[in-house]
């Protein structure tokens, strides 16, 4: 099995990232972990919503594995990008602490990324989990595989985590052609969700 | 002369066609559901509850509103609390800010008006119902313009503006959309597990 991930941006971002959880094979990926912005209750409860459906089509009702994480968000929806440094650094402490320092402290776990894999795809607060992964890889820590998913909302061009998370990223997932670059690392299969 | 003038004209005139209206197709009351999603849309909330939108509806058979309207301020007086009904031209309108799931607002439509948002758009679409968008053009780099021009160039829905909205609603024809594929796991399935090593 493989321990997994999901972020889950709000709006259409959660929307997008459970659909493309449903996508998997919960009895492969598992545990679950799935990461929230502080107060977005909404979200939790849509990963709440998915899990028991998960559950309920398994014919055998193995209690779902999986836990809610929750971490300040860098920026709010209609926030000028002038005043959001100090909101991404407070996030950005937190995504340390779940990224960094509690798998180093979890019993049993030594030397074990927080998951084997994380699937974002957006807004900003996903980059500030991203840098505290980075920071991970830079001081050698283990960290988990990243795939970026383009949002479907993105036809023309990318979004800033988007633009941000490029290079970073171990899969660049786009759901359309025009945002395949000659040369680029864009993986495009159609839309996914 | 004026006999071939009459033969040509009983061989070939017909009756205009008479298209029945959208009321008459079906023999209930058309609902439509207006949604702004998870922030603020104040201007379409604006327009939904406008004279120009309402009246339009009304003429077209829709005589029940139901107005999601998240964080978007209404500045009218009728409406006050979080959610209410009243009747406004001669339309029914119930209103409310969040449910945790607009799912059974969307299937008892008759007609969808959105913002431009992709879950919801991809959750409408797949239901297979009739949707109007209009992006919101506050949100950052306006990117919901791209995916309704996308969208409506593809034909599986109408993009239009808070201007345009009653024009739009009075041309639609929801028969000339295009259905949207239904969802395929699959594709991501296989690329995680290719990154993963599973394939």
């Amino acid at each position: 099995t493989c321990s997994v991930a999901i972020f889950l941006g709000s709006g259409g971002h959660t929307s997008e990232a459970l659909k493309l959880a449903s996508a998997l094979d919960f009895s492969r990926y598992s545990p679950r972990t799935y990461i929230v912005s502080e107060g977005d209750t909404l979200s939790a409860q849509k990963a709440h919503a998915l899990e028991h459906i998960k559950a309920a089509e398994d014919d055998h009702f193995i209690r779902p594995q999986y836990t809610l994480s929750t971490v300040p968000r860098a920026r709010r929806v209609h926030q000028s990008l002038f005043s959001t440094p100090p909101n991404a650094v407070k996030s950005l402490l937190a995504c340390v602490y779940l990224v960094s320092i509690c798998p180093l402290v979890k019993k049993g776990a030594f030397r074990q990324p927080f998951a084997d894999l994380l699937i974002i795809n957006g807004p900003g607060t996903c980059a500030i989990l991203c840098a505290a992964i980075l920071l991970n890889r830079l001081i050698g820590l283990p960290s988990p595989r990243v795939i970026y998913v383009e949002s479907f909302a993105r036809v023309k061009s990318l979004s800033l985590s988007g633009k941000l998370l490029y290079h970073f990223a171990d899969r660049f997932v786009v759901q359309w052609p025009d945002l395949v670059q000659p040369g680029g690392r864009e993986d495009y299969r159609g839309c996914l969700v | 002369m004026e006999g071939n003038v009459i033969l040509l004209l009983l061989i070939y005139w017909r009756p205009p066609k008479v298209i029945p209206s959208r009321a008459s197709l079906k023999n209930h009351p058309m609902l439509v559901f207006v949604t702004v999603g998870s922030t603020r849309f104040d201007a379409l909330v604006k327009a939904a509850i406008s004279e120009s939108v309402l009246s339009t509806l009304r003429d077209f058979g829709y005589n029940h509103l139901i107005l999601q309207r998240g964080n978007s301020v209404i500045e009218s007086e009728e409406f006050n609390g979080e959610s209410c009904t009243i009747q406004r031209h001669g339309v029914d309108i119930e209103t409310w800010r969040f449910k945790s799931s607009i799912q059974e607002e969307c299937e008892q439509a008759d007609l969808v008006i959105s913002h431009a948002g992709s879950g919801t758009i991809l959750d409408v679409l797949r239901l297979g119902k009739p949707l109007i968008v209009v992006p919101n053009p506050t949100l950052l780099d306006n990117h919901q313009e791209e995916l309704a021009s996308a969208l409506h160039t593809l034909g599986h829905l109408k993009a239009t503006s808070i201007q345009d909205l009653a024009s739009t609603i009075s041309s639609f024809e929801p028969r000339d959309l295009v259905p949207f594929p239904p969802f395929d796991g699959s594709k991501f399935s296989k690329l995680v597990d290719e990154e993963m090593g599973f394939i």
